[in-house]
């Protein structure tokens, strides 16, 4: 717990990963992420951010280096210090929503009522009450994005790891949703770690963002998020927004 | 609601011309008989012991070739979908096999087990077990990664992998793969009896439509069709239920 005491939720070092035993995909990547802060990786198509963070899930293994998170490393899943959100919801289309939500709740045994109390909280959290009923397809793409949050939220763990979790909804959804996540984030105060495409997203939820280079996939630049919380979509407009979107993208067109 | 009265209506419509057709001699009721006189001829049947002992063997037949191919045919599914190695060796040869028509394997199995009850639990079966092979196989290929991965993120074992993704992801395929075995495992009952048998309700149908007993023939096959609707739409029933997820 020494690293927590320092700040750091997450502290990685010298990580390296070779596919197959042949192909680089991330090479010699070190970075802390501090405790309750909101970090953003941003680069190129298969930069490897998704398989970054896959192992900061100990859903697949590095073949370097280590990774801390919350001052131990993470070899399995361990839901109770990490939750992932993925790409497009994931629901499973056969539980309802309020039972979705239930799901990790539900593989560790304990009381129903309880699982159901808590999940029900979860989906009032994420503005859904009224829907714990409904079935993934009888929900908008925003909706089950929603869902999947509460899932993720639902067993209270401190780090949050999210993989473009908004990509497949329209851009207004998008936005909408950013902003609903800061809102949440801030009533919780979890360590997120959001992997993301777009550079206008990243800005506009990051306290820093770290730009990574096509494969095989280094971190390249950190950049500090100046801008005050909480966040306005009036931001967006302002010339230290542009500068620091700008600030991105330059280096992701050098990396690319 | 309107639907449902047109297609009532079409069912009262053919029922109506199969009775009324024959009876003004329309058509030739030597060729079909009135529906009337088939529905009779079917009660008398039903009271005759040749019959209910052919309708009891063909029942044992169907059921033990049932028992059989289902597990064996899932299993065999399971393994070729789940181990990629096996998988790509044999499927190939698998697609190729599936697509012959198992009916000219018969002689072979006369030759083998004889003209009884083994040989159409036997034949029956192995049509039965190709296509629950390759519905398991599929059934299991339509299980997504993201599910057993979120399913992995959350801590889930191997055995709430199986129990909380698999088999619910897979159930409804399953269920229609139990609902089309069961149509295979009659037809091959059935083949093989009207082929070469002693006994059984194909065989009766079979000798019914060599002596041109239309009423027994017409009277057998409303039986049977009217077991497999039975069957058919137990299953649906159960796959409207348990599939109400799918869209």
């Amino acid at each position: 717990m020494a690293d927590l005491k320092n700040g750091a939720a997450i502290r990685i070092e010298g990580l390296s990963h070779v596919y197959g035993g042949t192909v680089p995909a991330l090479q010699d990547i070190s970075f802390d992420v501090p405790a309750g802060r909101f970090t953003v990786i941003v680069g190129p198509s298969g930069c490897g951010k998704t398989s970054l963070l896959m192992m900061l899930a100990g859903l697949r293994a590095q073949s370097q280096g280590t990774i801390h998170c919350l001052g131990r490393p993470i070899p399995a899943p361990d839901p109770l210090r990490v939750g992932v959100i993925f790409q497009e919801a994931s629901l499973f289309p056969w539980l309802t929503a309020l039972e979705n939500i239930e799901f990790p709740l539900s593989l560790r045994g304990g009381a129903q009522k309880e699982h159901r109390q808590r999940a029900q909280a979860m989906l009032e959290l994420v503005g859904l009450s009224g829907f714990g009923e409904r079935f993934p397809h009888e929900l908008s793409g925003g909706m089950k994005q929603r869902v999947s949050i509460a899932r993720g939220l639902v067993q209270d763990p401190p780090v949050l790891l999210m993989d473009e979790p908004f990509a497949a909804l329209d851009e207004q959804t998008r936005m909408t949703m950013g902003h609903e996540l800061l809102r949440i984030w801030s009533t919780t105060s979890k360590t997120v770690v959001f992997v993301t495409h777009s550079l206008t997203e990243a800005v506009y939820l990051a306290d820093e963002v770290l730009v990574m280079s096509a494969r095989p996939g280094r971190i390249i630049d950190r950049i500090e998020v100046t801008l005050p919380r909480p966040r306005s979509y009036g931001m967006m407009a302002t010339d230290v927004f542009g500068r620091l979107r700008d600030r991105i993208w330059q280096q992701i067109r050098k990396a690319d | 609601m309107k639907i449902v009265f047109a297609r009532l209506a079409l069912l009262a419509l053919v029922l109506a011309a199969w009775e009324l057709l024959p009876r003004h001699g329309i058509v030739n009721p030597l060729l079909l008989p009135p529906l009337g006189d088939v529905l009779a001829m079917l009660g008398e049947l039903l009271q005759r012991g040749q019959v209910r002992e052919a309708l009891g063997v063909s029942a044992a037949e169907v059921l033990l070739a049932f028992v059989v191919a289902v597990p064996l045919g899932a299993a065999l599914g399971v393994l070729i979908a789940e181990n990629d190695y096996l998988g790509e060796v044999f499927k190939p040869m698998l697609f190729i096999v599936f697509a012959i028509p198992k009916s000219i394997f018969l002689p072979m199995f006369i030759l083998v087990f004889g003209t009884g009850f083994q040989q159409k639990v036997a034949y029956a079966a192995f049509t039965t077990t190709f296509v629950v092979l390759m519905s398991a196989a599929a059934a299991v290929e339509s299980v997504k990664q993201d599910y057993l991965l979120v399913a992995r993120s959350y801590g889930a074992t191997r055995l709430q992998l199986v129990s909380r993704v698999y088999v619910p992801s897979m159930m409804p395929l399953l269920l229609e793969t139990l609902r089309i075995s069961m149509i295979f495992n009659f037809t091959g009952v059935l083949i093989a009896e009207m082929y070469a048998s002693r006994t059984g309700i194909g065989h009766l149908i079979a000798s019914w439509g060599e002596n041109f007993q239309m009423k027994q023939l017409f009277a057998g096959v409303v039986l049977l069709a009217a077991a497999a609707i039975v069957f058919n739409e137990a299953v649906r029933f159960l796959e409207s239920r348990v599939s109400a997820w799918r869209t």
